[in-house]
């Protein structure tokens, strides 16, 4: 499994390898947990990849409705069938049910992973759950457990095969047992230095070894600092793609001052890091990040 | 002992492993195990690594009881080296602890709780009609009386009283939509449907608005030494207001900021005011308010807890650390919420001035200051939330308006 993820430049330990295969055998939806930026919605990307199935996204946001996730009715086009028929004097009763068929509906995205015809099972990624209110929470519940929906107009739709679902959540609320029942559960944490400089190389082609070690290093350090908010592994890439961009071959400390915003996005905590000098804490990278070569 | 077949061995120890997590406070119920079973089946048992990872996705589902996990699977899988018969010691051996644990219980555990009638019991006794006057003063009484002169019993009959105030909710408009007679919103799909009655001519037109939902309410409650005769009436406050509210968090502070929201939930209330105070480690400790924020703020209200909620901070203002940092905390702490309360129960004494250093210094970045000393300024608190606007705050704070 890791292996087949990491043909996908996507970097697994143990741990989530175990448990994604063993969501796959049991059928059960996984719940990703995790600090901001520790690649769960990429692992969701990479496991639809690896399967070579489609990807299902369905964003959250609060208010999120049946009518956004799962169907809606076309109005406009309904009401253009309407005025078509009445204006060939063909309104009968038939054509009236039609106005409610399933040529009528846009497909969102949860029925799209229920209701397709793809050759294999699609990945159905339902991100930042915690998002959506306690009452898209509950009818995600009926969703989860029987991958079946009903549509009042036309019936109930079953799904002929599951779909891989993953959900993530930042943990801003917290979420409903009932949910949490039905899910398996992994706990996404900040991989170690090594890990994370294999990443870098992985994902970012063409990037100096040194300085992908280096700047690795350099945030693992800013993590055990007291930050408002500890950079993620994401933090780390789109920093090192800057510094890539700018030809630099190592971690200097004027380069470091002035991208220090690609990793670090509050004003405390760029205050809290330039009080203390960059340049010791540079060299400090810089000699963590050749021990872990 | 008769010999067992692999499969029913690791049946019955995956069930006596469910329970010691249970004992620990998981929630493991026989789905849970079935899951860890098939879990079982799709990885190698031979492998303590992967074994620990397929039991720990099937059977812990949050952060928080990853420890508890770890911590049980270690000595689980320790002791399934030697022999079975220990097995069962293993599951036993909890219990002592436990009890060990309440043991070591603060003694307010049992000003909390006391022996006397639930207040549900205590509501079947309701007074006879000739009782009914002295009763009835006997509230009046209570509604006036400084909570550090409460008895047990007189907190007992004030915990019914609370009941009815803590429902109070601030309210704020929802992305979501309701039906309306009039509105700003069109309703596209009422509309449309209403046609179908008029031949698909749309006369009947629909109207929808944002519904109005519970705001985000969070309590933050002092229970060091200073605090210590108000901190029980308002625990029972925060107990009955998370009872009654969807969206309610608690928090105690002393010395350590502690998370009780899931401690109060649940019908009975003695029972939660317990399980509150067993987590609760610094009953009657000093106090370092701006640290404490730094901790709200860092750990709960970056993931999201206080944006835009109603913060209520229940305290005297004695700051034993530094007010500078307090005073930090505040501002990050005013930034992310909807409404910031204050209540201190020394305000309500007559001819008080905020001269505690901390309150002095805080008392900028507040809207509203309060004072929490008996009923009455419980059920004014309740006032001030319900009638706070369902709209974002445009004012700035008094320090900034100087």
């Amino acid at each position: 499994m890791a292996q087949q993820l990491a043909e996908h430049a996507y970097l697994v330990d143990t741990g989530l390898a175990t448990v994604l295969s063993v969501a796959l055998s049991v059928g059960k939806p996984l719940l990703l947990e995790g600090e901001a930026g520790v690649g769960k919605t990429e692992c969701a990307k990479a496991l639809a990849e690896m399967l070579g199935a489609r990807l299902i996204r369905l964003q959250c946001y609060e208010g999120i409705d049946v009518s956004h996730a799962l169907y809606d009715w076309n109005y406009a086009r309904q009401m253009l069938y309407i005025r078509t028929l009445e204006a060939a004097e063909a309104a009968t009763s038939a054509a009236v049910t039609d106005v409610f068929g399933p040529d009528f509906i846009v497909r969102r995205p949860l029925l799209e992973a229920i209701d397709n015809d793809d050759p294999r099972p699609p990945v159905l990624l339902i991100d930042e759950i915690d998002r959506a209110d306690d009452e898209f929470e509950a009818f995600l519940l009926e969703l989860l457990s029987d991958f079946q929906v009903t549509i009042p107009e036309i019936g109930t739709i079953r799904a002929r095969r599951r779909p891989v679902v993953i959900l993530t959540s930042n943990r801003t609320r917290e979420l409903h047992d009932a949910l949490r029942r039905r899910c398996l559960f992994h706990w996404i944490g900040y991989p170690s230095l090594e890990r994370e400089i294999e990443i870098v190389l992985a994902r970012i082609p063409g990037v100096p070894e040194q300085l992908a070690a280096q700047a690795s290093a350099f945030v693992a350090g800013l993590r055990n600092e007291a930050l408002g908010k500890a950079p993620g592994v994401a933090e780390t890439l789109d920093w090192v793609q800057a510094l890539c961009s700018m030809d630099e071959q190592t971690l200097e400390p004027e380069i470091v001052g002035a991208t220090l915003g690609a990793v670090l996005k509050s004003h405390e905590d760029l205050e809290h890091i330039r009080e203390e000098s960059l340049s010791e804490r540079v060299a400090r990278a810089r000699e963590a990040g050749a021990r872990a070569r | 002992m008769t010999t067992r077949s692999p499969g029913e061995l690791i049946v019955t120890r995956l069930s006596r492993f469910g329970r010691v997590l249970r004992a620990g406070g998981l929630e493991v119920g026989p789905g849970r195990i079935q899951d860890a079973l098939l879990a079982l089946a799709a990885v190698d048992v031979g492998s303590r690594e992967e074994t620990y990872w397929a039991l720990r996705c099937t059977l812990v589902s949050r952060h928080a009881d990853l420890e508890t996990f770890d911590e049980a699977f270690a000595r689980f899988c320790d002791e399934a080296l030697i022999d079975e018969p220990s097995l069962a010691a293993g599951g036993e051996a909890e219990k002592p602890e436990q009890q060990a644990g309440e043991g070591q219980l603060p003694e307010t555990t049992d000003q909390l709780t006391p022996d006397s009638p639930t207040p549900r019991e205590a509501e079947d006794e309701e007074p006879e009609a000739g009782e009914a006057g002295i009763r009835w003063s006997a509230v009046e009484r209570l509604r006036e009386l400084d909570f550090a002169r409460y008895t047990d019993a007189e907190l007992q009959e004030a915990s019914r009283l609370v009941e009815r105030t803590a429902r109070a909710v601030p309210l704020r408009f929802s992305r979501r939509l309701r039906t309306a007679a009039d509105g700003p919103m069109f309703d596209k799909r009422r509309t449309l449907r209403g046609a179908m009655r008029t031949d698909g001519y749309p006369i009947e037109r629909s109207w929808r608005r944002p519904r109005l939902v519970p705001r985000k309410l969070v309590f933050v409650v002092d229970v060091s030494g200073s605090m210590q005769p108000y901190a029980r009436a308002m625990i029972m406050f925060m107990q009955a207001a998370v009872r009654a509210g969807r969206r309610v968090e608690a928090f105690t502070f002393g010395t350590r900021l502690t998370r009780v929201t899931r401690e109060l939930e649940g019908r009975n209330p003695d029972r939660a005011l317990a399980a509150a105070a067993r987590v609760v480690r610094d009953w009657a400790g000093g106090t370092r308010i701006g640290a404490n924020l730094e901790v709200l703020n860092d750990e709960w209200g970056r993931r999201g807890l206080t944006r835009g909620a109603v913060v209520v901070i229940v305290s005297d203002g004695w700051e034993r650390g530094d007010i500078k940092g307090m005073v930090q905390e505040m501002k990050r702490l005013r930034r992310m919420t909807h409404t910031l309360v204050w209540v201190n129960p020394l305000a309500g004494e007559p001819g008080y001035e905020p001269l505690a250093q901390g309150m002095a210094a805080a008392l900028p970045y507040i809207d509203h200051f309060l004072p929490g000393h008996n009923l009455n300024s419980l059920t004014a608190l309740a006032e001030v939330l319900e009638s706070l606007p369902s709209r974002h705050r445009h004012t700035a704070p008094t320090a900034l308006r100087r």
